[in-house]
């Protein structure tokens, strides 16, 4: 629950943002980042399907091999 | 940036001579401890301690026992994370022990992965009762903030058992045999709260700590700082994720956590009241306070009410006192299948992750 997962978002609509993770979309609140400037293309750390940071590109890739090679996360 | 190997290495070389206990308080950093197999890539002398890092294990039992009751006798839709679900309560076998087995029975319970779907089920009800059951440190409840403060439909109240973190490694600094040496801080946390929040672990109780994010190569680098601070005796908190942790953390979070939410003292399961530790509804959301709007189902006199279950020992485990090994139930009648403790049902309990990574032997 409390392992945050980062992905890159793809379109953004009002608070909410499509977001994707190797071929899987979901949508997440971008309400908590209202104080920064997020755009199409950037990677954000999302927990709870709410965006809480923006990450670079390389931090996002980082994160994703490690949850690569967890077995239930 | 030094890879996980670099710093292992690194760590090898260093004069270790005393054994130390490293500390760290979440269970996704426990995680990836076991799943990388970190233990064994270290030396005997450095002990890594799991300690209160889950928030499904320490949630109020009488919480979950309310939940269970509103769902059970109240029109209302109860939704809640799935962790929650299978947390057994203490009532005898005949009675229905969990959410999940309240839901078997007929109960209207629904596992949600974000608050964004409780708002979304609350209006979709068609005027139906939503209680949202929150269990959750404050990553969890930043989001919450944000949904509250975003607007919540009229018929959608909160049970809220929302813990700070921490209070609870403060307690332990404090209690006269803390176990352990030095403190790996929570990253996702401290991305939140910011990292000044740990500050006072150094300060005040003069012990080596480091924010580490969660990949191997974060937390071997914050296990050679706390392990350097502590053999050259120079204390400072090493901030070992500045790509994510950021000084003030989520400024616009913790300003919605001060506006929706309060700080109270609050009962952690097995443990006991830790003095402001907790987060409630402020007074101005008292209208969706589910505590405020339902009665409340307690029986007297109900055997081990607030405890863990008999025989488990979870609290220990919390408190990084003993290992999940050394519980007597640990394997046998404790297993992820068949869970005695809400240390082996949450993805983030310390007995679930070791059995889940391969240790079997006790
Ligand atoms: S092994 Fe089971 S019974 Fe023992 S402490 Fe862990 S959860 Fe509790």
């Amino acid at each position: 629950m409390c392992l945050a997962i980062p992905m890159q978002i793809a379109s953004i609509s009002g608070h909410t943002a499509r977001c994707a993770i190797k071929g899987v979309e979901r949508d997440a609140s971008l309400f908590l980042l209202q104080d920064e400037t997020v755009k199409v293309g950037d990677y954000v750390l999302i927990h709870v399907g709410y965006a809480i940071q923006i990450i670079s590109e390389q931090q996002a890739h980082s994160t994703w091999d490690l949850l690569d090679q967890m077995p239930d996360a | 940036m030094q890879t996980a190997k670099q710093w292992l290495d690194k760590i090898w070389q260093l004069p270790l001579s005393a054994p130390i206990r490293i500390m760290n308080v979440c269970g996704g950093h426990e995680r990836s401890i076991a799943m990388a197999g970190l233990r064994d890539a270290l030396p005997d002398s450095i002990d890594l301690i799991p300690g209160p890092g889950c928030p499904v294990c320490i949630c109020p039992e009488q919480d979950i026992y309310q939940a269970i009751q509103l769902a059970l006798h109240e029109d209302v839709t109860l939704v809640t994370f799935g962790d929650m679900l299978r947390v057994p309560v203490n009532v005898s076998r005949q009675n229905i022990r969990s959410l999940e087995q309240a839901k078997a029975a007929g109960a209207d319970i629904r596992p949600i992965a974000s608050p964004r779907e409780a708002v979304a089920i609350a209006r979709a009800a068609g005027g139906k009762k939503v209680v949202f059951f929150v269990a959750g440190f404050e990553t969890t409840c930043a989001p919450v903030a944000g949904m509250l403060a975003e607007g919540i439909p009229d018929n959608l109240s909160l049970l809220m058992s929302g813990r700070l973190t921490w209070p609870a490694v403060a307690m332990l600094l404090d209690s006269a045999q803390p176990a352990f040496d030095a403190l790996i801080a929570p990253g996702h946390v401290a991305t939140v709260m910011g990292p000044e929040q740990w500050q006072f672990v150094v300060d005040r109780h003069g012990f080596p700590a480091a924010i580490a994010g969660f990949t191997p190569d974060s937390l071997l680098q914050a296990m050679y700082s706390v392990l350097r601070q502590h053999l050259e005796h120079k204390r400072f908190l090493d901030n070992c994720y500045t790509q994510v942790v950021k000084s003030g953390g989520n400024a616009l979070a913790r300003h919605l956590l001060d506006d929706t939410l309060k700080v109270v003292d609050a009962p952690w399961r097995g443990i006991g009241v830790i003095p402001a530790s907790g987060l409630e509804l402020q007074p101005a959301y008292a209208e969706h306070n589910a505590r405020l709007h339902f009665p409340r189902h307690e029986e007297q006199a109900r055997r081990f009410a607030g405890a863990m279950p008999p025989g488990c020992d979870c609290a220990k485990v919390v408190l990084g006192n003993i290992k999940p090994v050394q519980c007597r139930l640990y394997g046998e009648a404790c297993t992820p299948r068949s869970p005695v403790g809400p240390c082996m049902v949450s993805d983030e309990g310390a007995c679930r992750i070791w059995w889940a990574s391969g240790i079997k032997e006790r």
